[in-house]
């Protein structure tokens, strides 16, 4: 087990599901304490305060260092033409994604401001490529993205970080390939594995080495995305 | 403005949301000046009734039909007005937006996130869904241009919450031109920085901002609503900007850089 993470307290969102679960043992691995968020449906910011509360509790009340925020309805992921999207399902994945992100800062602003903090979001770089047939999901990946990024703008003086971590879309249920984000292949030969290459780029991104990066994505998707 | 053989969007129809004022009006206006059947989609007809008014008495075709965006039967109704009195319906493009005031993201309730997700992505969606069955019909001439902000690629420090809004615009515009390009449909963003209204009135309470907004500009300038960005959307719209799709042309006078 590392130690470059040893006495930093992180809650993962999504935590029982890839790529949240690996980040989970990956940052583990680094010598984090780390909870996975029971996670309810974030509907309210009530919902996510309690989620990060009782994250505090399982680390017998000591306060957070990061929030690594990877849930994700299952329904965004869900892949129809844009003519067939109604407005039920743009309400779960473009309000349910924002919502639940938005509450997920709130609360997890009030968890870090006395003492800073990293929060990391999990932003595949499809949503930057776009994709046919996700405009739903890839909408609100990239709101999630710019929600990071004013956060990061808002909150640096609080000494909270806010960055995205962009995986290969092949970490998602979501059917698309790298080939399909970019012509050339992933540059180091593939999507890559969540605890061994995701891994490290997290715990760096939470750690104090990175304390003076925030409002960025750093794409970590074996090298196909490299926009700019 | 005289009916110009030339006239780059003649016999086109094109939808402009948010028409009544600023940016919304520059692009009706160039629009109809290009030739184009323009429909001023605004809240309200006291200010979409004037500039259609406007367009007709320089020789143009124009009507405002009253439309909330933020509703699927209102903008349903819009679309099918529209193709009524014109036939077809080419050109949508989305620019109504209501709701930036300066707030702290921590204090955002679901009151303030709606009036922005409201207008700018709800006013995409729907835009973009109930206009899609005429863009298709209209193929290679099919066209759907959402107005963004460079806010929406920088995040926002003053206005937090404006910036994802905006971002969602620029990522269905990307989806979107990859799964509507077999039809030849388009889809882009424009992301202005223009002397609209609401810059205007931003710069009456803050008249540093605008020393420095205009500062920041290569050109030293704020751009004009009609010459600078209307210019942009005809070519976007027109048959000369059929093979650009999936991008957001950055119109700020050379401010922003990191595309």
């Amino acid at each position: 087990m590392g130690t470059a993470l040893a006495g930093t307290r992180v809650v993962v969102t999504g935590a029982d599901a890839e790529p949240g679960r690996g980040l989970q043992e990956a940052l583990r691995e680094a010598g984090a304490d780390v909870v996975g968020a029971t996670d309810p449906s974030y509907e309210t910011r009530g919902d996510a305060e309690v989620a990060l509360a009782g994250a505090v509790e399982r680390l017998a009340g000591h306060p957070l260092d990061a929030v690594v925020h990877s849930a994700m309805p299952a329904i965004a992921f869900e892949a129809v033409d844009f003519a067939d999207v109604d407005d039920e399902r743009w309400e779960a994945v473009w309000e349910g994604v924002m919502r639940s992100t938005l509450f997920v800062l709130q609360a997890a602003y009030g968890q870090l401001k006395e003492r800073g903090g990293a929060i990391l979001l999990i932003t595949p770089t499809v949503a930057m490529s776009g994709a046919a047939r996700l405009v739903p999901y890839t909408t609100a990946v990239e709101g999630q993205r710019l929600l990071a990024k004013s956060a990061a703008r808002q909150w640096g003086p609080d000494g909270i970080r806010i960055n995205c971590l962009a995986p290969a879309p092949e970490h998602f249920p979501i059917g698309v390939d790298s080939m399909t984000v970019s012509l050339a292949p992933p540059a180091l030969g593939g999507p890559g594995d969540v605890v061994r290459d995701l891994g490290p780029v997290a715990a760096w991104l939470v750690s104090d080495a990175a304390h003076f990066v925030t409002g960025v994505t750093v794409c970590a998707d074996g090298g196909v995305w490299m926009a700019p | 403005m005289s009916k110009r053989a030339d006239a780059r969007l003649g016999g086109r129809t094109v939808v402009v949301t948010g028409a009544g004022q600023g940016v919304g009006e520059g692009i009706a206006r160039a629009c109809a000046a290009e030739g184009a059947n323009v429909v001023i989609a605004a809240r309200r007809a006291e200010t979409g009734d004037p500039v259609a008014a406007a367009i007709r008495d320089d020789g143009g075709e124009a009507v405002c039909i009253v439309t909330d965006v933020t509703r699927r039967d209102a903008m349903a109704a819009c679309v099918d007005e529209t193709v009524r009195r014109y036939g077809a319906l080419e050109i949508m493009v989305h620019n109504a937006y209501r709701g930036a005031s300066p707030h702290r993201l921590e204090d955002v309730d679901l009151e303030l996130w709606e009036r922005n997700s409201r207008t700018a992505v709800w006013g995409s969606y729907y835009s973009a869904v109930l206009a899609y069955p005429h863009l298709e019909v209209a193929g290679s001439r099919g066209r759907l241009i959402l107005v963004t902000s460079p806010s929406g690629v920088e995040g926002s420090v003053n206005i937090p919450i404006y910036s994802p809004v905006k971002a969602a615009q620029r990522a269905m515009t990307k989806s979107l031109s990859r799964e509507w390009g077999p039809k030849g449909i388009t889809v882009n963003c424009i992301a202005p920085v223009a002397a609209s209204p609401s810059l205007v009135d931003a710069f009456r309470q803050n008249p540093v901002l605008e020393e420095r907004v205009a500062s920041r500009t290569s050109l030293r300038r704020i751009g004009d609503p009609e010459r600078d960005i209307g210019s942009v959307a005809v070519f976007l719209a027109s048959d000369d900007g059929g093979y650009v799709t999936g991008q957001t042309l950055v119109c700020d006078g050379g401010s922003f850089m990191g595309l």
